[in-house]
C-alpha cells in the first residue's frame, strides 16, 4: 500500500508536469513572440495612410466610457513591471517606459531624427564626434535637474559587464568602451561633459544609426546611480517599480496582470499633458470586448476587411489604417547545396503566389513585400525593384537552368538527389494559409515539400540555429534605422551568407550622416538584396487602431508608437 | 497514525528531489532558451548574456546551484519580469486561488446536491433532466461557454463586466474594493463551477445509487429513521468516501491557475504567467512554479489518505 502510493504520487507529479509542459508548449508561441518583439505591440505601428475613418455616432459610446472625463484608458497585452528604459526584457514594459522617459533625440513619422531633450546636436566631420546640447531647466520627475552628468552617466552604465538588456550602444564602440566594460578603465574615455548643458561622445568607427541609438532615454544619476559600483547592477531591479523620468506621466501605481496608472508630469519639458490620467490596462486575448463595452479607448486590429466592417458597425469609434515597420521573410539556408544557387532562390519567389498567401487570404490585410525595408521608412523604394510578380512558368525555367530537372515521379532532380523544401512555421493561422498554398505552388514546380509547424518560438528558433531546414518564416523586430533591416545580412546571423559587396555598402550606409546621400547608399543596397536574395522576402502586415471618437489630437508614430501625441490628447 | 505521517513525509522529500531534477532536466533540454527568442540580439551578444546568466554552463551544475538557492529558500530572479520569483507568486496567486477555492466550493456543494437529489429520484424527470444539462456543460469548451456568456451578460445586457478584477481605474477601497472584485469574479466563477459540476454530480450519483441499494439503508429505513436523516447521515457519508480522495488532488489546482479562464476573462491570475514565462524559457519561474505545484501535489495525496481514515475509521493507514 505505502509503497504504491508513493510511486503513484511520483507518477502523478511527473505526469501532470508532462501536461503541462506540453499544454504550455502549445499556447506559449504567441505571448513569446510579442514579449519579445516590440512590433506587436500598439508602439511599434505606423499609419500607413491618413485615411481615418471618422466615427459615424458617437451617441453610440458606451456609459463607463462616457463618465470618463479626465481619464484615458489603453489595452496593452502583459506589463511585467520592469520600467526602467534599456532594462526591461518585454516590448510591453517598454511601451510603459515610453511614457515615462523622454529621449535626447526622437524621430519624426519618416525616421529622420528631431530634437526632443536635445536642442540641438553637432557631428565632427569624421562622422565620430557626436556632441550633444540639451535643453535649459529640464527637470527629472521628482523635480531634479537633468544635466550633462545624467547623460553621461547612462551611457557609461550600459557599459557595465552585467549589463543584460538588449541597449545597442554598448554595440556602438565608443572609444574606451570596452576598457571600461573589462575593468581597465574607471570611466569610458569617449564620453565627455564639456558643460552641464553639453555632453560629447567619440566612437571608434562611424556609424550613422549612433545619433538616434545614443540620442535615446536618460536616467537621473542621483536615482539610478546612487548604489552603483562596477559590475554590481542587481540595485536597479529594486527601482524598475519606482521610476524617476522626463516623460510626459509619472507612474502612479502598477497593479500586476490589471493596470498601469499614470499621471501627468508637471516637469514635462513641453508642459504638462493635457489630460491628467492615463491607464494601460492589461488585456490578454482578444480585446473587442472591452472596446464594445467602453472599458478601454484605443485598441489595434488586424486590418481585415471583416474587422474592419465590424468595427464601422460599433459607429463610436475613429478607425487609424497603419503598417508596422517592419517586413516578414522565409530565411534561407543557405549552407543547403540547392539553396545555395541564386537561381532555385529566384525561382522561389516566382514560384509562390505571396499575393494569394499574404494579401488575398488575409482580406488585403497585408502587402507583398521585395526588399528589406519597411515601405514607411525614408529610404523605401521600388526604383529598379524585381517584383517577383507570381510566375509559375519563369521559375521552372530558372530551375531548369539550375540544372533541376524533372525525374519520373515529378520531382526535380540534381545528380541523384531530390529538390526538397523543409519549411518551419510557427503556429498560427498565418502559417496555415502559407503551407496549404504553398503545398500547390510547390508541387506545381516540381519540388517535395515538408512542412513542420512549430507551437513554441523559441524551438522553432533554435532548430533554425542548429540548421535543420531550408525554409522559416520570421517577421523583423521594429526597424528605425534603415539599417536595422539589413544587419541581418552581415553581422552572421544569416549564416552563409557572405558578399563583401553588400558589407562595403552597408558600412558605407552608416558612415555618412547625409540624408539623401544614404538613400542613394540604400537604394542600391535594396536593389542588391533583391537580386540575390539572401532570404525571400514576403510580406508587410497591415492593422487598423480603432479608438473612442471623443479623444482628439490623436497620432500614431510609425517608429514611437502613441507616445509623441500623447500629451495633446485629450476628450471632447 | 504519527508514524504513517513521517514515513510518508520522509518518502515526500525523496520524491520532491527526484521530480525536480526531472522537471529542471526537462525544461532545460527543451529547445531554446531566454536569449533565443530575442531575435534584436547579434549572435556575439547571445554568447555573452548566456555567459552572465550562466546559460552556458552543463546541466547538472545549473541544477545543483539551483537546488542549493531554493533549500535557502531564494527561488531567483524572474528573467523576463526582473523580479524575485517568491514576489510574483504573491502577486499571481492569490488571485488564482481566489477564483479557484469559490468556484470549488460551488463546484462541490452544487454536485453534492445534484448528485445526491438525482440518485434519490433515479430517473426521474429531475434526473434525466439535469444529466442532459450536465452532459451538455462537460461537452462544451470552457473558452465557448467563456466568450458566450461574455457575449450576453457583459456585451449585450450590460449586467457584468467582461473581464478584470476591479473596474478600471478604480479608487475603491474596503467593502466597495471586495464588491467590485465579486462583481468582477462572477462570471469566471459561473463558467469554472458549469465546467467541474458535470463530472463530480455524475461521480456521486453514482456512488450514491450503490449504497442507497445496501442493507444497512433499508435497516436503517425499518428502524423508522427520517428519510432526510438516512439520505443525508447514512447514505451520504458513505457515498462521498470515493469522493474524498478527490479533494486532495484539488489542492494542487486551487494555486495553480487556469490558463484558458484567466485568459479569456483578463483575470491576473499565476496561470497566464506560467504560460507567457514557458515560451519565453524564463527558467527561474518555470521551476519555482512546477515545483511548488509538485509539492501541492505530494501534500495533496497525503492529505486525501488522512481524510479517507477520518471519514472511514475501518481504514488503518501503516
Amino acid at each position: 500500500m505505502k509503497k504504491s502510493i508513493a510511486s503513484l504520487s511520483a507518477l502523478l507529479i511527473a505526469g501532470s508536469l508532462l501536461l503541462s509542459a506540453c499544454s504550455s508548449d502549445k499556447g506559449g508561441n504567441s505571448a513569446n513572440e510579442s514579449a519579445n518583439t516590440p512590433a506587436a505591440s500598439p508602439t511599434a505601428s505606423a499609419p500607413a495612410d491618413s485615411g481615418v475613418i471618422q466615427a459615424s455616432d458617437l451617441s453610440k459610446l458606451p456609459d463607463t466610457a462616457k463618465q470618463r472625463t479626465d481619464t484615458i484608458i489603453v489595452g496593452l497585452t502583459d506589463p511585467s513591471g520592469a520600467f526602467t528604459p534599456y532594462f526591461h526584457q518585454s516590448g510591453y514594459d517598454g511601451n510603459v517606459s515610453s511614457l515615462l522617459y523622454t529621449p535626447l533625440v526622437t524621430v519624426d513619422n519618416k525616421g529622420v531624427p528631431i530634437p526632443a531633450l536635445a536642442e540641438s546636436w553637432d557631428i565632427s566631420p569624421d562622422n565620430l564626434t557626436y556632441t550633444f546640447h540639451l535643453r535649459k531647466d529640464l527637470k527629472f520627475s521628482d523635480g531634479s535637474p537633468l544635466t550633462a552628468d545624467d547623460v553621461a552617466f547612462t551611457w557609461t552604465l550600459l557599459h557595465d559587464k552585467a549589463y543584460d538588456g538588449d541597449s545597442q550602444i554598448p554595440a556602438l564602440h565608443v572609444k574606451g568602451g570596452e576598457a571600461y566594460k573589462e575593468g581597465k578603465a574607471s570611466s569610458i574615455e569617449g564620453i565627455k561633459v564639456i558643460d552641464p548643458l553639453t555632453v560629447s561622445v567619440t566612437l571608434e568607427q562611424p556609424n550613422a544609426s549612433a545619433l538616434t541609438t545614443l540620442g535615446s532615454d536618460v536616467l537621473s544619476k542621483a536615482y539610478y546611480g546612487k548604489d552603483y559600483k562596477f559590475g554590481q547592477l542587481d540595485y536597479i531591479k529594486k527601482l524598475h517599480e519606482k521610476p524617476v523620468g522626463t516623460g510626459p506621466y509619472k507612474l502612479e501605481k502598477f497593479i500586476p496582470g490589471q493596470e498601469v496608472r499614470f499621471v501627468a508630469n508637471e516637469y514635462y519639458y513641453k508642459g504638462k499633458p493635457k489630460t491628467e490620467h492615463f491607464i494601460y490596462k492589461t488585456s490578454e486575448g482578444d480585446t473587442w470586448q472591452f472596446l464594445e463595452t467602453g472599458e478601454i479607448d484605443f485598441a489595434s486590429f488586424s486590418a481585415t476587411q471583416e474587422n474592419i466592417e465590424k468595427l464601422k458597425s460599433l459607429g463610436f469609434v475613429n478607425i487609424l489604417p497603419y503598417t508596422p515597420s517592419t517586413y516578414g521573410y522565409l530565411q534561407v539556408n543557405l549552407e543547403h547545396e540547392a539553396l545555395k544557387d541564386k537561381k532555385v532562390r529566384q525561382a522561389i519567389a516566382y514560384g509562390l503566389d505571396r499575393q494569394s498567401i499574404y494579401v488575398d487570404a488575409n482580406q488585403g490585410a497585408g502587402a507583398v513585400a521585395n526588399i528589406p525595408s519597411s515601405p514607411i521608412s525614408w529610404a523605401y523604394t521600388e526604383e529598379g525593384i524585381n517584383p517577383y510578380k507570381y510566375d509559375p512558368e519563369k521559375a521552372k525555367a530558372l530551375l531548369d537552368e539550375a540544372g533541376w530537372k524533372v525525374g519520373a515521379d515529378g520531382i526535380r532532380e540534381k545528380d541523384g538527389k531530390q529538390l526538397t523544401i523543409h519549411y518551419l512555421g510557427s503556429k498560427k493561422k498565418d502559417t496555415d494559409i502559407f503551407i496549404a498554398v504553398a503545398k500547390e505552388n510547390f508541387a506545381e514546380l516540381g519540388i517535395k515539400f515538408e512542412p513542420e509547424v512549430f507551437a513554441d518560438f523559441n524551438a522553432l528558433v533554435s532548430k533554425v540555429e542548429g540548421g535543420d531546414y531550408d525554409l522559416a518564416s520570421f517577421s523583423t523586430p521594429l526597424l528605425t534605422d534603415p539599417a536595422d533591416g539589413l544587419i541581418q545580412f552581415v553581422d552572421g546571423e544569416i549564416k552563409g551568407y557572405d558578399n563583401p559587396k553588400f558589407k562595403e555598402l552597408y558600412d558605407k550606409g552608416l558612415a555618412t550622416n547625409d540624408l539623401e546621400e544614404r538613400k542613394q547608399i540604400y537604394k542600391e543596397l535594396f536593389q542588391l538584396a533583391n537580386d540575390e536574395l539572401p532570404v525571400i522576402f514576403t510580406n508587410y502586415r497591415k492593422t487598423v487602431y480603432a479608438y473612442n471618437g471623443r479623444i482628439q489630437n490623436l497620432d500614431v508614430s510609425p517608429f514611437n508608437g502613441i507616445a509623441p501625441s500623447l500629451p495633446d490628447w485629450y476628450l471632447q | 497514525m504519527s508514524a504513517f505521517i513521517t514515513k510518508r513525509l520522509l518518502y515526500t522529500v525523496v520524491i520532491l528531489f527526484a521530480a525536480s531534477l526531472l522537471i529542471f532536466s526537462l525544461y532545460a533540454l527543451t529547445p531554446g532558451d531566454f536569449i533565443t527568442g530575442n531575435i534584436k540580439l547579434t549572435p556575439e551578444r547571445k554568447a555573452e548574456l548566456r555567459e552572465i546568466y550562466g546559460l552556458n554552463k552543463p546541466v547538472l551544475e545549473r541544477y545543483a546551484i539551483w537546488l542549493k538557492n531554493a533549500l535557502h529558500g531564494d527561488l531567483g530572479y524572474s528573467m523576463a519580469q526582473q523580479k524575485p520569483v517568491l514576489t510574483l507568486f504573491n502577486q499571481y496567486i492569490w488571485n488564482s486561488f481566489l477564483l479557484a477555492a469559490v468556484s470549488t466550493f460551488l463546484t462541490w456543494v452544487t454536485a453534492v446536491i445534484i448528485g445526491c437529489v438525482a440518485a434519490y429520484k433515479q430517473y426521474s424527470w429531475f434526473d434525466t433532466l439535469v444529466m442532459v444539462a450536465i452532459f451538455a456543460a462537460m461537452s462544451l469548451p470552457s473558452f465557448f461557454i467563456g466568450l458566450f456568456l461574455i457575449k450576453i451578460l457583459a456585451v449585450d445586457w450590460k449586467l457584468l463586466p467582461p473581464g478584470g478584477m476591479i473596474a478600471t481605474g478604480s479608487q475603491a477601497t474596503g467593502l466597495a474594493y471586495v464588491k467590485e472584485v465579486i462583481h468582477h469574479m462572477t462570471l469566471p466563477v459561473i463558467v469554472m463551477t458549469i465546467m467541474g459540476v458535470g463530472s463530480l454530480a455524475r461521480y456521486i450519483r453514482g456512488s450514491m445509487i450503490d449504497v442507497i441499494k445496501q442493507d444497512y439503508i433499508r435497516t436503517a429505513r425499518a428502524k423508522g429513521l427520517k428519510e432526510r436523516k438516512v439520505l443525508f447521515t447514512h447514505a451520504l457519508r458513505n457515498a462521498m468516501l470515493p469522493a474524498i480522495t478527490l479533494v486532495g488532488f484539488e489542492l494542487p489546482a486551487l494555486f495553480g491557475g487556469s490558463l484558458i479562464i484567466e485568459k479569456i476573462f483578463n483575470w491576473p491570475g499565476i496561470g497566464q504567467l506560467y504560460l507567457t514565462s514557458f515560451g519565453l524559457r524564463d527558467y527561474p519561474l518555470l521551476m519555482g512554479f512546477t515545483v511548488l505545484i509538485a509539492i501541492l501535489t505530494v501534500i495533496g495525496t497525503l492529505l486525501s489518505d488522512i481524510l479517507y481514515r477520518v471519514a472511514d475509521p475501518r481504514v488503518r493507514l501503516q
